[in-house]
């Protein structure tokens, strides 16, 4: 039963990390960034919403309002950041390290304005609450974010097949200059991927802070552990990344029967550069381009 | 006088590592964030060599050779590939190196970290007094420096600078861009282990703590602020991002506040340099 129990919180791990993980290809593969603060706006989402809480605002406009401020602080960093970097044509290393500088910003600045030590949503009488599928327990912040992470995916999914400025979004990703030319505006589509992106990213950062507790550096390890999931999946793809991120969570869960705890991040990135030095191309095959 | 000297030495030690950085992230243009990792494997591997008793040029040497080793292994992937898997590969060896030295606990000492280390003695002169220390780092980074200038000057340096700026022309020209691709590695790697033998050294205690992503963060904030691919550039970047610890002391903050500050400060300074100024003080367009 324990192996039952370790697969679905690994499963629960899994839809956090895929949120994660879609949001961000679905910035790579648009902008073109390799975006690392993407870490730093998923740790101002969950801080946010912990303050919000704490001051007695209900939860779910708690949570919907860190997403819209996340929204901002996403345009915000595509307009006053990326926007000028790739104006000026700059080489992805020195938008790669500008992103890494973000980074440093945003955690910092949760660390400052917030607290630097582990907290947790003490405000929120339910978290802690169990509900038992046959043998297995969750808890309703599991629960939820099961749900929300599938949301997140199957809404990312319909808005960029269905609606129009969601296949603006993919004709810009697919070839740019073409976007340009038929005056798609690339430039005012990034802003708007960036801001979704940015939002929905505060879901699983609110929902591990819940049934967990939360960390102003931790964030690098998850947003880490999606980009694995990311290139595994099969880059570009929305539903690739998902699955393997659930593949991740699982795996990385299950294998906590047989090595310690502490070892298991050491033990998934061994996994994966070793992966990568004999698969180089990842599962499905899908080389990936170089961000210009 | 001491406090001075201390400073002296550690930018000096940095600045070996910054040149260690500069090989990859200037010189070829590989992406990295793991400097203090290798780094740190170098203070480990001479700290662990000279606890059990081997003389300080083979622990040295030691050190050098795994680091030098351990950086082509993990360069690897970014030189058989054309993409961003090496940003994940970097970060992931620094956080793999981080998660070794807190749970290898019987060779690292865990979060404790090994304390002790003895600075080596020649013909009665002990390295134990920053006063006598600072003659073996400077004397390191001469050196360190001098091998920068002659590499970069050879015809070597020139081809690895022609592989940057088009790596299919210098295929098509013959050159074996593979071959120098993890020659320069190596390089790297030997300088960080040299690096982070001096630190083992002139500390005499190392934790995990001291190779963090954040030490591998400021690290790239040295190089950007020097300005890479240039001598200059990753000497004068240490002193200077060195220097912003101590001005800070200057304002009266709260203590728990005084690390995030700092790395604030080295965030925005990243941030800025990549928006105006991308050369650096005293480097070439990356």
């Amino acid at each position: 039963m324990l192996f039952l129990q370790l697969i679905a919180d690994g499963l629960v791990n899994g839809c956090a990390i895929g949120v994660v993980a879609i949001t961000f290809t679905y910035v790579y593969t648009t902008t073109g960034v390799f975006h690392v603060a993407h870490a730093g706006v998923f740790t101002l989402g969950g801080y946010l919403a912990w303050y919000l809480s704490k001051e007695g605002i209900p939860f779910v406009l708690c949570v919907a309002l860190a997403m819209v401020i996340c929204a901002a602080v996403g345009a915000a960093i595509e307009k006053g950041i990326y926007e000028k970097l790739l104006k000026r044509q700059a080489t992805p290393l020195v938008q790669l390290i500008a992103s890494l500088g973000l980074l440093a910003v945003l955690q910092n600045l949760v660390a400052i304005l917030f607290t630097p030590n582990v907290l947790q949503f003490e405000s929120i009488a339910w978290r802690m609450k169990v509900l038992h599928f046959g043998p297995i327990d969750l808890t309703i912040p599991q629960v939820l974010t099961v749900f929300t992470a599938f949301a997140a995916v199957y809404g990312l999914i319909y808005f960029s097949t269905k609606t129009n400025l969601g296949r603006r979004i993919r004709a810009v990703a697919s070839n740019r200059t073409l976007a340009e030319i038929t005056r798609l505006k690339p430039f005012e589509v990034y802003v708007y991927v960036m801001a979704i992106s940015s939002a929905l990213v505060v879901l699983p950062s609110v929902f591990i802070g819940l049934d967990q507790a939360m960390q102003p550096y931790s964030s690098v390890l998850v947003l880490l552990t999606a980009v694995i999931a990311v290139i595994s999946g099969g880059l570009g793809s929305i539903r690739g990344a998902f699955s393997a991120s659930l593949v991740m969570g699982i795996v990385q869960n299950a294998v906590l029967i047989v090595v310690p705890g502490r070892w298991s991040i050491a033990l998934t990135f061994t996994l994966f550069i070793v992966f990568i030095l004999f698969r180089p191309t990842g599962l499905f095959a899908t080389k990936i381009r170089r961000a210009s | 006088m001491n406090f001075f000297l201390s400073y002296i030495i550690l930018a000096e030690i940095f600045a070996i590592v910054a040149l260690s950085t500069n090989f990859l992230v200037g010189v070829i243009g590989i992406f990295s964030v793991s400097q203090a990792a290798i780094m740190g494997v170098g203070a480990y591997a001479y700290a662990i060599a000279v606890m059990a008793g081997i003389p300080f040029p083979l622990a040295l040497l030691l050190a050098i050779t795994l680091c030098a080793l351990l950086n082509v292994a993990t360069s690897l992937p970014s030189l058989r590939l054309e993409g961003d898997y090496f940003v994940v590969t970097s970060f992931g060896l620094q956080i793999v190196a981080t998660a070794v030295f807190m749970n290898w606990s019987a060779v690292t000492g865990g979060t404790s970290g090994i304390a002790g280390i003895p600075a080596p003695r020649f013909s009665g002169l002990s390295f134990d007094e920053p006063e006598n220390f600072v003659f073996l780092s400077t004397f390191a980074l001469g050196l360190a420096s001098a091998g920068y200038w002659l590499l970069m000057r050879s015809s070597y340096g020139r081809t690895l600078h022609a592989i940057r700026l088009d790596e299919l022309a210098a295929v098509a020209a013959g050159r074996h861009v593979l071959q120098m691709k993890l020659g320069i590695s190596a390089v790297s790697g030997a300088y960080a282990g040299l690096g982070g033998a001096l630190y083992a050294i002139f500390m005499s205690f190392i934790d995990p703590s001291s190779f963090e992503i954040h030490v591998s963060v400021l690290i790239l904030t040295m190089l950007v602020v020097g300005g890479a691919r240039t001598l200059a550039g990753s000497i004068l970047g240490p002193f200077i991002i060195l220097a912003v610890p101590q001005m800070l002391t200057l304002l009266a903050l709260p203590p728990h506040l005084i690390g995030p500050l700092r790395s604030l400060a080295f965030g925005v300074i990243l941030v800025s340099f990549m928006l105006w100024l991308p050369k650096g003080l005293a480097g070439r367009k990356i």
